[in-house]
């Protein structure tokens, strides 16, 4: 995407399938990206294009029905997917990539206290730390992200939802780690705790610098936190750029819906959806997949469009541009 | 409901579930054969009947199919009657006025390497005073002859061979072994052609006599005997459809009632709820098969009596927590309050809306507690409470271990009984728990 | 739903609060044995057995007492029975036997509960009493013997292997207990019963049953060994019936609970395997582990009488079977009474050992587990 800062993550025809009673389903259909330093990217997309199966297959969450699990991650010179189970788990979960799942009400274990488990997950990548000061940082990032320090001994099942939710980024902190994936770190919760997170969310990435792979539904809260966006359709990626373009000059007919669909505060525009389905990820379709329900499609919409780089950095792919 | 038969569709995929089906169907099978062949008023009176019908058959004889093993030769039951045996000779011939010399010889081939277990003959005799007088003479193979009897014969009476004393001590051993045995192998009984002279003396102008010789074999039937001469095979028929319909009916009636109490509970809350906790826990105290137990030795231990007390001691149960737990959560569904909203009456709601969600904890936890339903009325019965009048297979298990069936080597009665329990068991067992992983909502999340 | 405390949380508060549960639990239990024994003695008395019992008793008592006495003893026997009759009389109306049921019952459920379980009519213990009390204290650790091995070996092999199982769904050995679980629909006395006609009957390598061989041997350590030469056939029975659904049972558990959202957490922090199973999937399910484990124990001691009746062990289970062929009505109702007891004191340690391990209870959370 750009060239300008260095780059964190770089991601190279990531495929992910899994095998299911009913067929194959590509979920990850050999996916291309970067994450640059300290700049943040969302990843918008309808439900089942594959986004959340992306973020588990970066962080190697593979359920117990894989089929195929291949491409590049790049990392600190280190491609991940080289790396053994073993390795993964001691020098990149949490050191260099952590996670806030989807639903923070089940993240939590219900049977150990809250701070224990953050503090958890600095024992397990620092050595030589002693249980008390873990227990000091603990504090140290709960008072970063805004939770009361008597939570320390509680159990999650005490917690409100949005406070679960930031335990478990306070939880995602604590090793400082470079890139925090969020899977809809938000959805679960009213519009008012929405509000106050994607604050602290917004603080916590100034303050420690650190970059967000934020995928969401959710366009419009989503537009305050991220430097970069892509765009998923069906397991492929349809457009990537700067976010400031994307929300503002979407150029994918995709995106173009997208953001027509989603209300703005001082427009009084007339909404549109996106008439059809996505299409099924078992055997998915040749030829471009959005074609269906687009629009602007025409003849040559029937072979595979190219990923086509545009003057202002953007990437599209779509054979309007081609 | 379509849900409920694309789920029996899977259940085809399961290679477990498909034999079982197929167990269970030709159990089904087996059972209206029973039904139809020996109604049920008619079982009970051939199984209670004693000696009357039985009879002929011998005492703790093999199964016939043992024959089917090689080096194996053991006597089936051979009978030979003079009414209407071709082979038998009978002659009458006037000694003088009144006294009359009938000769009957009953002949038979035996070709067999083990000896019978008994030797009877039922007399069949007409007279009106005096009884005929009558004397045997044995002959063998090779031509030895055997002299014995000298006794009164009454109207029916059965004479017992192998109950001769003096026979007995005339021969110097039992006189099924004595009359057959080889005299140069004394371990293995004469083949050929042996015959049963009877020479009987009557009284009467009028007066006749037939005898049928009963050569008890060592084998009969498809099953075997009991020690009460009857036909296993009858048990085992008759105890198929019983412990079918026990077993579907107890566990049918348990969860239908466990199912309704718990809806209610759930539905209604408040003290009916709180009161059907404290059944449950009270429930939990009391130990199930003592309870039987005592209702079987104080009361009755006739099946309908036990059927009944499982399913009343069955309704206020574990499942009732499992049931309530699901229906809690349903209870205040967006779909449930819209049906209260429109003015849906409290019945309507539990049975429509709040049951068929039960049904993937249902469906396989009724077909699973079949067995055990079934092995339940077996347990009863081999403690011996079984059902007094019916063959059961559990009263077919605990005839043999009353009479010590292993101890004597009678190991088929132990064995038929036991493989087709077990056949039961697991063939239900099996679909039970393909259902369960096709309905079991939890396991679909793996 | 979030506590807005903002003090720590004492000991003290916390046991206080363990305690009123205890209580409550207790109080609960007892009301359920109270009723359940008494329904035990209603069901045994419709028929008017404990009555009978009960009369009989008293009888007899009264008749060695008349034969004692030397004012009486050379009365002619007609006029001894008068007077037997005379006093039987009385004595039941000094018991209030001829009082209306619901008085009769009473008495009978407080004497049930105090454990004063009266006389048998023809079983005797080994030392000869006659009184039920002594018999089944004589017979319940022989069956705790058999028994509390057998699910032990049952239960910690279950689970245990079942959690190793769980991590390797869809293999071989997975598939293997999958398809064996319908094994164990077949109860243990059955698989007694083929072990039997295999083992010793045929085979002639085992005994047929009893706890010794007879005459037992002399030296301590002979019998031990003898006792367990007879333990084995009824253990593998045990086993053989429960090994397959225990495994299967548990296995399924822990599947489902390793795919809770916070065990996919764990693993995306990084946490070990071993961890994990230790503290995402083995302590969430510590309390159903532990409810399970007590409800294991309860069966024991019920299923077990047909199995012992098999085996010819001669535990509580076998004494009830003897019983019932003796139709000891005593012994049989006061077996039942011991058993609801003993069922009892299960629930209710199995409340307590929930309420330590589930934080819910402890923290006193609305909803929770109860």
């Amino acid at each position: 995407m750009r060239t300008a800062t260095e780059t964190l993550l770089k991601v190279e025809d990531l495929k992910l399938y899994f095998r299911t009673t009913k067929g194959v389903v590509q979920a990850v259909d050999g996916v291309s990206f970067e994450v640059g330093k300290a700049r943040s990217v969302v990843v918008v997309g309808e439900s089942g294009c594959g986004k959340s199966s992306l973020a588990k297959a970066i962080l190697r969450l593979l359920p117990r029905n894989v089929h195929t699990y291949s491409g590049h991650i790049y990392m600190d010179g280190v491609d991940l997917m080289s790396l053994s189970d073993e390795e993964f788990r001691r020098n990149v979960r949490w050191v260099k990539i952590s996670y806030v799942a989807q639903g923070a009400m089940n993240s939590l274990n219900p049977v150990i206290k809250v701070g224990e488990q953050v503090a958890e997950a600095l024992l397990i990548h620092t050595d030589g730390v002693t249980r008390r000061e873990a227990l000091e940082r603990v504090q140290e990032v709960f008072r970063f992200v805004g939770v009361p320090l008597d939570f320390i001994d509680r159990y999650a099942f005490e917690l409100s939802g949005g406070m679960r939710q930031r335990v478990v980024i306070a939880m995602a902190l604590i090793t400082h780690p470079p890139l925090i994936i969020l899977d809809e770190p938000t959805s679960a919760l009213d519009v008012l705790t929405q509000a106050n997170i994607m604050n602290s969310l917004k603080r916590i990435k100034k303050e420690m610098k650190v970059a967000y792979f934020l995928i969401t539904h959710d366009i419009a809260t989503s537009s305050e936190l991220a430097e970069d966006a892509i765009v998923m359709y069906a397991g492929q990626i349809v457009e990537m750029g700067e976010a400031g373009h994307f929300y503002l000059t979407p150029k994918h007919p995709y995106s173009e819906m997208l953001m027509a669909s989603v209300p703005t505060l001082r427009e009084d525009k007339e909404l549109r959806f996106i008439p059809g389905q996505p299409p099924s990820l078992i055997n998915p379709p040749t030829g471009c997949r959005f074609a269906p329900r687009c629009p602007k499609r025409f003849s040559m919409c029937d072979s595979e469009p190219p990923m086509v780089e545009l003057a202002d950095g953007r990437k599209v792919k779509c054979h309007l541009y081609g | 409901m379509s849900g409920f038969l694309s789920g029996l569709r899977e259940l085809t995929k399961y290679r477990s579930a498909v034999l079982g089906l197929f167990i269970i169907g030709i159990f089904v099978v087996v059972a209206v054969y029973a039904v139809v062949k020996v109604p049920y008023s008619e079982a009970k009176r051939l199984w209670r009947s004693g000696e009357k019908v039985w009879r002929e058959n011998p005492v703790n004889a093999l199964p016939a199919w043992v024959n089917l093993f090689p080096g194996i030769n053991l006597p089936p039951n051979i009978v030979v009657d003079s009414r209407k045996d071709k082979n038998v000779q009978k002659k009458i011939i006037s000694q003088s006025a009144t006294l009359r010399k009938a000769e009957i010889v009953l002949p038979f081939e035996f070709d067999y390497d083990g000896f019978p277990k008994e030797l009877t003959v039922h007399f069949f005799t007409r007279y009106k005073r005096t009884k005929p007088f009558v004397l045997f003479h044995w002959q063998t193979p090779d031509g030895r002859v055997f002299d014995f009897g000298n006794v009164q014969i009454s109207q029916d009476q059965w004479y017992g061979i192998s109950l001769d004393k003096d026979l007995a001590a005339s021969l110097g051993g039992v006189p099924e072994r004595g009359l057959f045995v080889d005299p140069h192998n004394p371990d293995r009984p004469l083949k050929g052609e042996y015959k049963l002279t009877i020479e009987a003396y009557l009284f009467e102008p009028d007066a006749d006599i037939d005898a049928r010789l009963i050569v008890y074999g060592q084998v009969h039937g498809i099953a075997g005997t009991d020690h009460l001469r009857r036909d296993i095979s009858l048990g085992l028929l008759w105890g198929i459809p019983i412990a079918l319909i026990f077993g579907v009916l107890a566990a049918l009636g348990t969860m239908v009632s466990t199912l309704i109490i718990a809806a209610i509970g759930s539905w209604f809350g408040g003290w009916v709820d709180g009161l059907i906790q404290r059944l449950t826990e009270i429930r939990m105290v009391l130990p199930t098969l003592p309870i039987l137990i005592m209702i079987g030795v104080f009361y009755s231990s006739s099946i309908w009596v036990m059927l009944g007390a499982v399913i009343l001691l069955s309704i206020i149960s574990g499942a009732i927590k499992t049931y309530r737990a699901v229906f809690l959560q349903e209870k205040n569904a967006p779909y449930i309050e819209a049906a209260r909203s429109y003015g849906a009456g409290s019945l309507r709601i539990i049975f429509r809306y709040l049951v068929p969600r039960v049904i993937p904890w249902l469906v396989p936890g009724f077909v699973l507690a079949i067995p055990d339903m079934v092995f339940l009325e077996a347990a009863l019965a081999v403690l011996g409470l079984g059902d007094p009048v019916l063959p059961t297979l559990g009263k077919v298990l605990d005839d043999a271990f009353a009479n010590g069936a292993l101890y004597h080597g009678y190991y088929y009665w132990v064995v038929e009984p036991s493989v087709i329990l077990i056949a039961m068991g697991f063939s239900f067992s099996m679909v039970g728990f393909a259902l369960d992983r096709i309905f079991n909502p939890r396991l679909r999340e793996i | 739903m979030a506590r807005q405390e903002t003090h720590k949380r004492t000991f003290f508060q916390t046991s206080l609060r363990l305690l009123r549960y205890v209580v409550i639990r207790g109080l609960s239990v007892g009301v359920s044995v109270v009723i359940g024994v008494y329904l035990t003695i209603y069901i045994a008395n419709m028929g008017g057995y404990v009555d009978k019992i009960k009369e009989s008793e008293i009888r007899e008592q009264v008749a060695m007492s008349v034969h004692a006495n030397p004012q009486y003893k050379f009365l002619p026997p007609s006029k001894q029975k008068e007077l037997i009759a005379q006093q039987v009389e009385l004595e039941k109306k000094r018991l209030g036997l001829d009082k209306p049921f619901l008085y009769r019952s009473g008495k009978y459920l407080v004497q049930a509960l105090s454990l004063n379980l009266g006389r048998a009519q023809h079983l005797t213990s080994d030392s000869g009493s006659r009184r039920v009390w002594l018999i089944l204290a004589e017979r319940l650790p022989v069956s705790v013997l058999l028994f509390g091995t057998a699910n032990l070996i049952l239960f910690f092999l279950g689970v245990f292997l079942a959690l190793g199982l769980s991590r390797k769904y869809g293999s071989l050995w997975d598939k293997t207990v999958v398809a064996m679980a319908p094994t164990s629909a077949a109860p243990p006395w059955f698989y007694g019963i083929i072990l039997i006609l295999i083992f010793a009957a045929i085979l002639k390598i085992l005994p047929f049953g009893g706890l010794v061989d007879a005459p037992p041997p002399p030296t301590r350590l002979g019998y031990a060994l003898s006792v367990l030469k007879h333990m084995i056939l009824p253990l593998m029975a045990w086993i053989m019936s429960g090994f397959f659904i225990t495994v299967y049972n548990w296995r399924t558990f822990f599947l489902i609970y390793s795919s809770e959202d916070y065990v996919e957490m764990a693993r995306a922090k990084g946490v070990a395997a071993r961890a994990i199973e230790r503290r995402y999937i083995l302590r969430p399910t510590l309390p159903t582990i532990i409810t399970s484990f007590a409800l294991m124990l309860i069966s024991a001691w019920m299923g077990a009488i047909i199995t012992e009746t098999v085996f010819n062990w001669p535990g509580l289970g076998q004494l009830f079977y003897a019983a019932i062929s003796a139709f000891d009505s005593p012994v049989i109702v006061g077996e039942t009474v011991l058993y609801a007891y003993l069922l009892a004191i299960t629930v209710f340690f199995l409340d307590i050992i929930y309420a330590l391990v589930d934080p819910r209870i402890k923290v006193g959370a609305k909803g929770g587990g109860l």
